[in-house]
C-alpha cells in the first residue's frame, strides 16, 4: 500500500521501454499477422488480399509432423534439463558462497558464447572424424557411431544451451527454503529421500515451472542449433519459417508458421503459470 | 525429577569445528522427566550440542546415551528426539493439520488414527480451530505451539528445543514460558532447552547447565546457579551482580575474614578454606544491600558504610541505584520502591548494610 503514490507515475517508469517495444515488437509482430492472411504471390511475395490458405495448409502432413518433431523435441530437452539441472541446482544452493560463485560463473560463462561458435564446438566433439568417434575408434570400434545431424544431437546441443535457464530459477527457488525445514522434516521420521519428496520438491516447484518454460519457449524456437546439428530431413519449425523466408520467398507462408509457433507457445506457457499460480493463490488464501 | 533413573547421558561430547574453534568435551546426565537447559551466551557451544544429540551434527569424540541406547552414528530420523526450532521451521506449504501429521504419516498411521492424534494434540496446544490454516496465517505464538505439537504428537523420548522463544515478544514469551513448563510436567517428557536467556532458563529448569566457550562452567538447580555461582562468569552471566576484585586484609582468628576491594571498601566475608591467591571476587548481588536508615539500630551489622548516590533508575517495582561506596569503590545497589526510597535523588548519601553471609568468594 506504501507503493500506491508512485503507481501514478508508472508512465514514467515502464513507458520508455513500454514504446520501444511498441514500435519494434508489437508493431512488427501485427505486421507479421497481416501478412499471415495474405496471399502468396511468387513475384510480388504477398499480395494484400485475404486468405485462410497460408494456415489451412498447415494441417497437411508434412507441417503437422513438424510441429509435433518441434513439440517433442522441447520437452524432451525440457525433461533432460530438468532431471539433469535439478540435482545440480540443489547443490549449487546448499553450497558456500565462494563454491556457488564459481559454480554459477561456470554454467552462465557458456551464455557469453554466441550459440554458433558453441554449436562449431559441438560439430568438432560429434562429428564423424570428432573427439567421440576417434574415441571409440581406440578403443576397437571399426566404424564410427553417426552422431551428428540427428534428433540425438539436437537435443544435446539444445540442452547444453538452455542448460542455465532451468539451473538458475530452481537454484533460487531452493535457496530461499530454509535448511532448518530439512532438519524439521527429518527429525520428525522422514528419510533423505522422503524428506525431499516432501518439502524440498513442492517448495521449489515454482522454480523448476519457471525454469521448464523457459527451456520449452527457448527450445520451441530453436533454429541455429536444429539447423547445423539436426538431420535436413526432420527440421523443427524455426528451420522451416526460415527457409521459407529466404529460399522459398513465402512470406505469408513464414508468416502463418510464426503466428502458429507462437500461440502454441503462448497458449502453453500460460497453461502453465495459470495452473501452478492458482495452487499457488489456493494455498496462500485459504 | 520423576525418578532417579538417566534420560539421556552425554559423555566426553567433542566437537571440532577447526582447530581454533571446539566445543566440549562436555559431560552431562538428565534424568527421566526432567527439564534441563543448557545456558549461555551465543558461540559457547550450547545449540552444537543439541544439534549433535539430534544427529545433524557428528561428534569427533564423545557419545551420547538415550535410554541406555547409543544415540551417535543413528541417522536423524531414527532418534527418537524431538527438536523444536528457534524459526518454528514449520512447512509453510502445508497446513496445521498436515504439519503435525507429517510425522505420523511418514510412520503410516492409519487416516482415523492420524485424526484422533492431531485433534487431541490441537486441544492440548489450545488452538482446535486452527488445523486448515497455513503458517503465514499465524502469530508467531501460535506457530509455536503447532511446532510443539508437531514435535510432541510423535511422543517422542526426549524433546530438544532451540531458542524457541527468542522469536516471541516479551509478554508472549513469559505467557510461553509457563505453558510450556506446564506441558513438559504434564507429559513427563525429558527436554533439554538451549538459550541464553538467564531469565527464561531460572523460570524454566529443574537444572542449569552454564557454557562458556564450549565448557561446562556449572550444573546445579536454579537456586544453586544463582546463589553459589562456581566462577565470576557464572555469577557476571546470571543476574546482575557486583563483583569486586579483593585481597585478605586480616585473615581473622573467628569465623570471618576482612577483605578489602580495590577501591578501597573493607568488607567482612564468611571464611574461606583456600585463600592461597590472595585475590578474589566477592560477589555481591544488587538486591542483597539493605537501607540503613538513621532509625534503624542495628549497629551490629558487620558491613555498613556510607555511599554517595550518583543516579537513581527508576523501574517502577525497584529502583536502581548507581553508588559510591567510601568515595571510591562504585556498586549497583536494587532497592525496593517506597515512601522512603522514592525521595532519593542524585548526591544524596546514604548508609548501606549487607549481610557477610550474602557476600559470596569466587575463587575464579
Amino acid at each position: 500500500m506504501q507503493r500506491r503514490p508512485h503507481s501514478r507515475y508508472w508512465a514514467l517508469f515502464v513507458g520508455p521501454y513500454g514504446a520501444y517495444l511498441l514500435v519494434f515488437l508489437v508493431l512488427p509482430f501485427v505486421n507479421v499477422a497481416l501478412l499471415s492472411v495474405y496471399l502468396h504471390s511468387p513475384t510480388k511475395i504477398a499480395v494484400e488480399e485475404f486468405t485462410a490458405t497460408n494456415y489451412a495448409k498447415l494441417w497437411e502432413v508434412y507441417y503437422a509432423t513438424l510441429f509435433l518433431r518441434t513439440l517433442r523435441l522441447s520437452l524432451v530437452v525440457t525433461v533432460v534439463c530438468a532431471v539433469l539441472g535439478y540435482p545440480v541446482a540443489y547443490f549449487l544452493a546448499r553450497s558456500t558462497s565462494r563454491i556457488m560463485t564459481l559454480g554459477l560463473f561456470l554454467l552462465i560463462m557458456p551464455l557469453l558464447v554466441s550459440t554458433v561458435i558453441r554449436v562449431f564446438g559441438w560439430l568438432v566433439i560429434l562429428g564423424s572424424e570428432g573427439l567421440v568417434n576417434q574415441g571409440l575408434r581406440l578403443l576397437g570400434a571399426r566404424e564410427g557411431m553417426r552422431l551428428l545431424h540427428t534428433e540425438g544431437a539436437v537435443i544435446i546441443g539444445l540442452t547444453q544451451q538452455t542448460m542455465p535457464f532451468m539451473v538458475l530459477p530452481i537454484m533460487a527457488a531452493i535457496e530461499r527454503i530454509s535448511p532448518s525445514l530439512e532438519e524439521a522434516a527429518r527429525n520428525l521420521g522422514a528419510t533423505w529421500g522422503q524428506m525431499f519428496v516432501r518439502t524440498i520438491l513442492p517448495l521449489s516447484m515454482p522454480g523448476l515451472v519457471s525454469g521448464s518454460l523457459l527451456v520449452f519457449s527457448v527450445s520451441m524456437s530453436a533454429f541455429v542449433t536444429p539447423a547445423l546439428m539436426g538431420g535436413r530431413r526432420e527440421r523443427m519449425v524455426g528451420q522451416q519459417i526460415y527457409e521459407e523466408v529466404l529460399t522459398a520467398y513465402n512470406w505469408p507462408g513464414a508468416a502463418s508458421l510464426t503466428i502458429v509457433l507462437s500461440v502454441l507457445v503462448l497458449g502453453l506457457v500460460s497453461l502453465a503459470l495459470w495452473a501452478t499460480g492458482r495452487r499457488a493463490r489456493l494455498e496462500i488464501s485459504r | 525429577m520423576t525418578g532417579a533413573k538417566v534420560g539421556l547421558e552425554v559423555r566426553g561430547l567433542t566437537k571440532r569445528f577447526s582447530p581454533q574453534v571446539t566445543v566440549g568435551p562436555l559431560s552431562f546426565e538428565v534424568m527421566e522427566g526432567e527439564f534441563f537447559s543448557l545456558l549461555g551466551p551465543s558461540g559457547c557451544g550450547k545449540t552444537t550440542t543439541l544439534r549433535c544429540i539430534a544427529g545433524f551434527e557428528e561428534p569427533s569424540e564423545g557419545s551420547i546415551l538415550l535410554g541406555g541406547q547409543r544415540l551417535d552414528g543413528r541417522p536423524p530420523h531414527r532418534r527418537d528426539v524431538g527438536l523444536v526450532f528457534q524459526t518454528y521451521a514449520l512447512f509453510p506449504h502445508l497446513t496445521v493439520f498436515d504439519n503435525i501429521a507429517f510425522g505420523l504419516r511418514l510412520r503410516k498411521f492409519s487416516k482415523a488414527e492420524i485424526e484422533r492424534r492431531v485433534s487431541r494434540m490441537l486441544e492440548l496446544v489450545d488452538l482446535p480451530n486452527l488445523s486448515e490454516r497455513y503458517p503465514a496465517q499465524l502469530s508467531g505464538g501460535q506457530q509455536q505451539r503447532v511446532a510443539i505439537a508437531r514435535s510432541l504428537v510423535l511422543e517422542p523420548s526426549l524433546l530438544l528445543f532451540d531458542e524457541p522463544l527468542s522469536n516471541l515478544d516479551l509478554k508472549l514469551r513469559v505467557q510461553m514460558r509457563y505453558e510450556l513448563r506446564d506441558l513438559q510436567k504434564r507429559l513427563g517428557k525429558t527436554a533439554v532447552y538451549v538459550t541464553h536467556d538467564q531469565t527464561e532458563a531460572l523460570a524454566l529448569s529443574d537444572r542449569i547447565g552454564v557454557l562458556s566457550q564450549g565448557r561446562i562452567e556449572q550444573i546445579g538447580t536454579p537456586s544453586e546457579i544463582y546463589e553459589w555461582p562456581a566462577s565470576a562468569f557464572v555469577a557476571d552471566f546470571i543476574g546482575s551482580s557486583n563483583l569486586l576484585k579483593a585481597r585478605v586484609r586480616s585473615a581473622g582468628t573467628g569465623a570471618d575474614t576482612a577483605m578489602e576491594t580495590e577501591h578501597g571498601l573493607v568488607l567482612t566475608v564468611p571464611r574461606v578454606a583456600d585463600l592461597s591467591g590472595g585475590t578474589v571476587t566477592l560477589l555481591l548481588r544488587p538486591e542483597r544491600f539493605q537501607m540503613a536508615t538513621a532509625g534503624n539500630g542495628d549497629t551490629s551489622a558487620a558491613n555498613r558504610f556510607t555511599a554517595r548516590v550518583r543516579d537513581v533508575t527508576y523501574l517502577g517495582e525497584d529502583l536502581h541505584l548507581r553508588v559510591l561506596a567510601s568515595e571510591r569503590q562504585p556498586l549497583l545497589v536494587s532497592i525496593k520502591n517506597s515512601k522512603g526510597t522514592r525521595a532519593i535523588v542524585p548526591g544524596d548519601a546514604i548508609d548501606l548494610a549487607i549481610d557477610p553471609e550474602d557476600i559470596h568468594v569466587l575463587l575464579r
